[in-house]
C-alpha cells in the first residue's frame, strides 16, 4: 500500500493523520495541510493525532471537500491568481453544501475556508428583501405580522 | 419542511459578524434586521450599522450618544420589556444606519456657506477673502479673486476658514481655482501654492487633516498656464464628515513672485467643496467641556435632504467661463 517505496528519492516521511467522519469514512491528510486547521493544530500539538481523529458534526462528502481545500492551500508554488479561480470554482455549490462548508469550517478554524465561504453568503444576503433571504435560508423564527410592521417600519428608507 | 438552514445561530459570533460586516450597504443590514427575531437580535445587540458608520466616519468616535425626534414605540409595545440598554442599541442601529444610507445616496454639491477669514489679505477693497465664493475669476472688467500678503519667504503658508452649509457634511472633494493674472503681470504668472491640505472640525479644533494635494504647477508653456489656471480638484480618498460645519483649507509653499516688489503671494480666483449636506436631517450638539457631542436624528425621511445635484449647473456654467477666458478683452 506505501507509495513511498516507489519513489527514488530518499523518503522524507510525510507526517499523515487521519480524520474519521461522522458517517465513518477516513480521510488521510498530510500534517502539514491539516495545519490549516486550528482545532486540528491543537490536537496535534497535544499529540492526540496518532489516532484517527473522529470529527462527528462533519460528514464524509463534506470532509472530503474539505480535505481537498486543505491540500490545495498547502500546496507549494501555486500562483495566487490560479489559487483565486480554483477557490471561486470551489464554491462554485448549492447552498446547502456551502453552510455545511460553514459549519465544517467554523468547526475545524480554518479562517482560509471561512472566510471564502461566508464571503459567498454575505453576497448571497445583497441587495435581498427580508423575505427572499427567509426563503433562501428557511429561516423559521419569523417576526408575527405586527412585529414585522413595526421593524419594517423602523427601517423603512432601506425598503425604498 | 427542511431543516432551517439559519447561519446565526448556528456559527460562532465571529463568523456571523464577518458576514454581516462584508455587506458593506447600510441597506443590506437594515434589511437583515427585518429579517427574524434572530437576525435582528444580532444585528442590533453587536451594533453592526454603528460599526459600519464609523467604519466609514471615524468622525464620529467622539458621539458620546444618539437621540432621534420621533418615537418607534407602537401602542402595543408601550410597557414591554425592553430594557434601557436594547432601547439605546435599537436607536443607535437606526440613527447610524439611516445616516450611512443618507451619506451615500444624495448627490454632490456645493458646500460652502460662507467664507469666514483668511489669514492675511493684501488689498481689502480689491482682493478680499469674499471673492473666493464667486465661481467667475472676473467679474464684469475687475478680477475676482482673494490674495494674501507678500512674504519674502516662500514657505510661509496661508489658511482659509470657510463656513459650510450645516453642521453635518459628507465632503468628498475641494476644488480651488488659483489666481492668474493675466492684466496687470507680463506673462499671466499663475499665484499657486506648492500643495494644499484641508481640515475640519468644531470651533477650530481641527482634529481631521487630510493628505497633503500637491497643486497643479504652471510651466513655461502657454497652454500649461491656461490648464493650471483651472479648477484643481481635489478627492479625498474617503468621504470625511465635517461636524461642527468649518472647513480649513492650508495652502502650503509659495511659488510666484510679484513683478511689482518681488514678494511671494498667493491668490485663488475660487474655492468649492462638493459634498452631501446632512442638515437638517441631522444635528449635532456639541457637550462641553468633554469634546464630545450628540448626534440627532430629526427626521427619518430624505425629502428634507437635498436631491437636486446644483454642481452639473456649474459645471456647464464654467465651461462657458472657460471659452470667455480666451478671448481679447483683457489684452
Amino acid at each position: 500500500m506505501s507509495s513511498s517505496s516507489s519513489s527514488s528519492l530518499p523518503p522524507c516521511p510525510k507526517k499523515m493523520i487521519t480524520l474519521k467522519s461522522s458517517d465513518g469514512e477516513t480521510f488521510q491528510i498530510e500534517e502539514t495541510a491539516a495545519l490549516q486547521s486550528k482545532t486540528l493544530e491543537n490536537m496535534i500539538d497535544e499529540n492526540c493525532a496518532s489516532t484517527p481523529i473522529p470529527l462527528r458534526s462533519i460528514n464524509g462528502k463534506i470532509l472530503a471537500k474539505v480535505v481537498e481545500f486543505c491540500n490545495k492551500h498547502a500546496e507549494v508554488g501555486v500562483d495566487a491568481e490560479s489559487l483565486h479561480a480554483w477557490d471561486a470554482e470551489f464554491v462554485n455549490v448549492e447552498y446547502t453544501t456551502l453552510f455545511d462548508y460553514i459549519l465544517a469550517a467554523n468547526f475545524l478554524e480554518i479562517p482560509t475556508l471561512l472566510d471564502l465561504a461566508s464571503g459567498v453568503v454575505g453576497d448571497m444576503i445583497k441587495g435581498k428583501t427580508p423575505d427572499e433571504i427567509r426563503k433562501m435560508f428557511n429561516i423559521n423564527d419569523a417576526f408575527s405580522p405586527e412585529e414585522e410592521e413595526e421593524v419594517r417600519r423602523a427601517n423603512q428608507w432601506a425598503f425604498e | 419542511m427542511d431543516p432551517s438552514m439559519d447561519i446565526v445561530p448556528r456559527i460562532c459570533l465571529d463568523t456571523s459578524l464577518h458576514i454581516f460586516m462584508s455587506l458593506g450597504d447600510p441597506c443590506d443590514l437594515a434589511r437583515a434586521s427585518c429579517v427574524s427575531h434572530g437576525w435582528h437580535g444580532f444585528v442590533v445587540s453587536n451594533g453592526l450599522s454603528k460599526q459600519l458608520c464609523l467604519k466609514m466616519f471615524p468622525q464620529l468616535s467622539g458621539v458620546d450618544h444618539v437621540t432621534e425626534s420621533c418615537s418607534f414605540k407602537s401602542d402595543a409595545e408601550t410597557g414591554s420589556s425592553n430594557t434601557k440598554e436594547w432601547d439605546v442599541l435599537e436607536r443607535e442601529h437606526r440613527v447610524y444606519g439611516f445616516l450611512s444610507h443618507c451619506s451615500r445616496s444624495i448627490a454632490d454639491r456645493e458646500c460652502i456657506l460662507d467664507a469666514i477669514s483668511a489669514s492675511s489679505t493684501d488689498d481689502f477693497e480689491e482682493e478680499g477673502f469674499n471673492n473666493t465664493l464667486e465661481k467667475r475669476d472676473r467679474v464684469g472688467r475687475a478680477a475676482s479673486y482673494w490674495s494674501s500678503k507678500g512674504q519674502n519667504n516662500p514657505a510661509v503658508p496661508e489658511t482659509l476658514i470657510y463656513k459650510l452649509v450645516g453642521d453635518l457634511c459628507v465632503i468628498t472633494e475641494i476644488d480651488i481655482q488659483p489666481f492668474q493674472d493675466y492684466f496687470i503681470e507680463p506673462g499671466s504668472p499663475i499665484y499657486s501654492a506648492k500643495s494644499a491640505r484641508f481640515r475640519m472640525d468644531d470651533k477650530f479644533v481641527w482634529t481631521y487633516t487630510s493628505p497633503e494635494f500637491p497643486m497643479a504647477q504652471a510651466s513655461a508653456a502657454l497652454w500649461s498656464c491656461y490648464m493650471e489656471n483651472r479648477l484643481q480638484e481635489f478627492k479625498f480618498p474617503e468621504p470625511v464628515l465635517c461636524i461642527g460645519g468649518f472647513l480649513l483649507v492650508e495652502l502650503l509653499g509659495r511659488v510666484q513672485r510679484s513683478g511689482m516688489d518681488g514678494s511671494f503671494y498667493i491668490c485663488v480666483s475660487h474655492v468649492q467643496v462638493l459634498g452631501r449636506p446632512l442638515s437638517p436631517t441631522f444635528g449635532v450638539e456639541m457637550i462641553e467641556p468633554s469634546g464630545k457631542f450628540v448626534l440627532k436624528a430629526l427626521s427619518y425621511t430624505k425629502e428634507s435632504l437635498p436631491e437636486s445635484s446644483p454642481q452639473q449647473d456649474y459645471m456647464e456654467y464654467s465651461w462657458d467661463e472657460e471659452q470667455d477666458d480666451s478671448d481679447e478683452e483683457f489684452i
